[in-house]
């Protein structure tokens, strides 16, 4: 199904979405991110630059209580589960690297094993995106991971800004089910309108970004690279933060912890909360010992997860190119040039792929 | 003007004599407009070093990141590790040596003066009348009073003053006084009051009920990344508050035990906690912060923490007469006593 869409019907359409809890991209307190759609004041307009931190958080918030307990002295401890009861959620303006962010998550989450938590909130989540005409940072580098700035994947409907109007296009049938509640504000496109398209779709597609090199033959580059001297000296500068992986659309390390309300009688709740790789504290044996004692340790595993483990567990990189932790990085700490650095100083068996 | 040619010759000669055994400095990254710190240890290397407005960050975090690293490789420094710091910087390793956590003599201090100006907010550039996309910025020069930006669409040059810094509005000692060698003039120079961001808050919020509602909305965002805490050169505990690195589990450690085990702050990013972890750090550092703003300035969701810090700061000078950083002779705030210090507030 497509669709055309004057850009002062937005808000009209999104007023029609009964049943849906919607989020839109506003700048707050300087800072960009998806919020409820009561919080936006004026007239509702999808310029967004790519939010600081991506929509991860609907499906896997950074705090989730699994269940909570009591223990009162002679009983069997009390466990109460704790689903999450959320209404149907549909976020406006996902940038197409978070869209793909989405089926990445969901293998990690749903393929080997389910986790309930995640399902009960995906399962009720919708991702309307927005292509981008231009990149909208200059660390983007969707394409050469794999992806494209008008990628449809991970969504449910395609917006394409033509200026005055959007060109909307299904991708799921919650995505049809979304734009039929919009009914005559959502009209048939005409040719004009699908050559503008396809200009835009052309030019977004030519737009110069950055690449990470040798796509094809990084895993094994990487794979080769595990000893090398590059990642301490990469990493020199990293101050051990959660920036990047916080920020990344695509890390998924968590922790478990119980906390505990009161002791006596012993109550509180179980809550995964996201945790990093970057954290030195984040391998940290009971012992004493720390097999990622040093920085390059650690960066290593934040590259070679994203583009050589991910890969050989799912056959796709786990990066999709925002480039948020590049830009967001205190200390200049950049993944493109570290994978770039790492891969083309790997001593690689030349296979031929290379 | 400081030319950065002098500032290489400089740490290469150090280097090549083998007076000191790396350099800490600032070069240009591959990812935009900000310096990014790198350590060097060939002279070759300190041709890429550089100075200008984006030099950010207080690199004296890695006089303490070397001091741990050669720690945990129980090696003991032989020679000197030179540092290249502004005005502010120094003053972050004057309160280290305070607190002895390195000499005098195992620091060589290539101080740069930020010649009556500062370093640049980024952020600022949005809000300018003429409004630069940041992101497009590809490289900034001192230029006297004024920047002079070089982005994609071209040169800009524009008044320092309208895109500095508020550490560096606000700094009373831009000049690297505690140095082995400084590059650059001592100038004069008054651009806001002291506290100035401070006491424009404290005219907008003017009730504590006000200042709680204000913090409360900030810290409900804090994503506990906890870069706050990582790019402070004063947060050097090995264990944070935050974290339970050193609870120890053994064969006969019991549920009861791994449950009941001292956890001051969850790691759960819930208002409460937030609020515990940052009033807690702000306490840490009081009588101890030099404001070089870098907690405020690498907050990806952009938590204004230089409030609290400043706040603590004028307690520190107004009713103790201290300035944390100014000296290496004065014993620090929280270590000392002095029979007239003010004590009105034991009750």
């Amino acid at each position: 199904m497509e669709r055309i869409l004057d850009k002062g019907n937005l808000g009209d359409w999104i007023a029609a979405l009964d049943g849906w809890e919607v989020f839109v991209p506003l700048l707050q307190d300087d800072v960009w991110g998806y919020r409820p759609l009561h919080l936006a004041t004026g007239e509702l307009r999808l310029d967004h630059p790519n939010t600081t931190q991506p929509p991860k958080g609907f499906a896997f918030p950074q705090r989730e209580v699994f269940f909570t307990f009591e223990q009162i002295k002679g009983e069997v401890p009390r466990l109460t589960p704790l689903l999450p009861k959320s209404r149907q959620r549909v976020v406006f303006g996902v940038r197409p690297c978070d869209g793909r962010s989405l089926p990445r998550m969901d293998r990690v989450f749903t393929e080997q094993f389910d986790d309930a938590y995640y399902r009960a909130r995906r399962k009720l989540l919708a991702y309307v995106g927005l292509a981008c005409n231009e990149p909208p940072s200059r660390n983007c580098f969707c394409r050469s991971v794999g992806g494209s700035p008008v990628s449809s994947d991970g969504l449910d409907i395609l917006m394409t800004d033509l200026g005055n109007r959007y060109l909307v296009v299904a991708v799921t049938a919650t995505g049809e089910a979304l734009m039929e509640k919009g009914g005559a504000l959502l009209t048939e496109p005409s040719g004009v309108d699908h050559s503008e398209a396809g200009r835009l779709r052309l030019e977004a597609l030519d737009h110069p970004q950055r690449t990470v090199h040798e796509e094809a033959s990084i895993p094994a580059r990487l794979k080769a690279s595990f000893a090398s001297p590059l990642w301490e000296e990469l990493a020199r500068p990293c101050i051990g933060c959660g920036i990047c992986t916080f920020l990344c659309p695509t890390c998924h390390c968590f922790d478990i912890n119980d906390e505990v309300a009161t002791t006596s009688p012993l109550k509180g709740s179980r809550v995964r909360t996201w945790d990093t790789c970057q954290f030195p504290d984040f391998t940290m044996h009971s012992s004493g010992h720390n097999p990622r004692g040093e920085v390059g340790a650690r960066l290593r595993q934040r590259v070679c997860h994203k583009f050589q483990y991910f890969h050989e567990n799912f056959g796709v990189f786990q990066c999709t190119g925002c480039g948020r932790c590049v830009t967001g990085c205190p200390v200049g700490i950049d993944i493109i040039a570290v994978v770039n650095q790492v891969t083309s100083a790997a001593t690689f068996p030349n296979t031929g792929e290379g | 003007m400081i030319n950065p040619q002098d500032l290489r010759t400089r740490a290469r000669d150090l280097l090549t004599t083998g007076e000191v055994r790396a350099v800490i400095g600032y070069r240009h990254g591959s990812r935009g407009m900000a310096a990014e710190p790198v350590v060097i240890t060939h002279p070759d290397e300190a041709m890429s070093l550089v100075w200008d407005p984006s030099c950010l960050h207080n690199l004296a975090l890695y006089l303490v990141e070397d001091r741990k690293r050669l720690a945990r490789r129980q090696q003991k420094p032989e020679k000197p590790i030179a540092i290249v710091a502004k005005g502010c910087d120094t003053r972050a390793i004057v309160v280290l040596m305070q607190e002895n956590y390195f000499k005098r003599e195992d620091v060589y201090i290539l101080g740069v003066s930020c010649e009556g100006t500062g370093v640049l907010d980024d952020r600022k550039l949005y809000y300018h009348p003429i409004g630069i996309n940041p992101d497009r910025l590809e490289r900034v020069a001192f230029d006297g009073d004024n920047f002079v930006l070089t982005t994609t669409e071209g040169e800009q040059r524009l008044s320092a003053r309208e895109i500095l810094a508020d550490r560096c509005l606000e700094c009373r000692n831009p000049f690297p006084k505690m140095n082995n060698v400084v590059l650059g003039e001592e100038n004069a120079r008054t651009f806001t009051a002291p506290f100035a961001a401070l006491t424009r808050f404290e005219q907008t919020n003017k009730t504590q009920a006000a200042h709680w509602a204000f913090w409360q909305n900030q810290f409900a965002r804090c994503i506990r990344c906890f870069a706050c805490r990582s790019v402070c050169p004063m947060c050097y505990c090995e264990e944070c508050i935050v974290d339970s690195i050193t609870f120890s589990v053994m064969p006969d450690t019991t549920a009861e035990e791994k449950a009941n085990r001292v956890r001051w702050i969850e790691r759960s990013a819930s208002p409460a906690d937030n609020i515990g972890y940052h009033m807690t750090r702000a306490l840490h550092l009081a009588g101890r912060c030099i404001d070089c703003g870098e907690c405020e300035r690498v907050c990806p969701v952009h938590i204004p923490l230089r409030l609290l810090n400043t706040k603590l700061e004028r307690e520190a000078r107004e009713r103790f007469g201290y300035e944390p950083g100014a000296s290496i002779e004065v014993a620090s705030l929280m270590s000392s006593f002095r029979d007239d210090d003010p004590n009105d507030f034991i009750r």
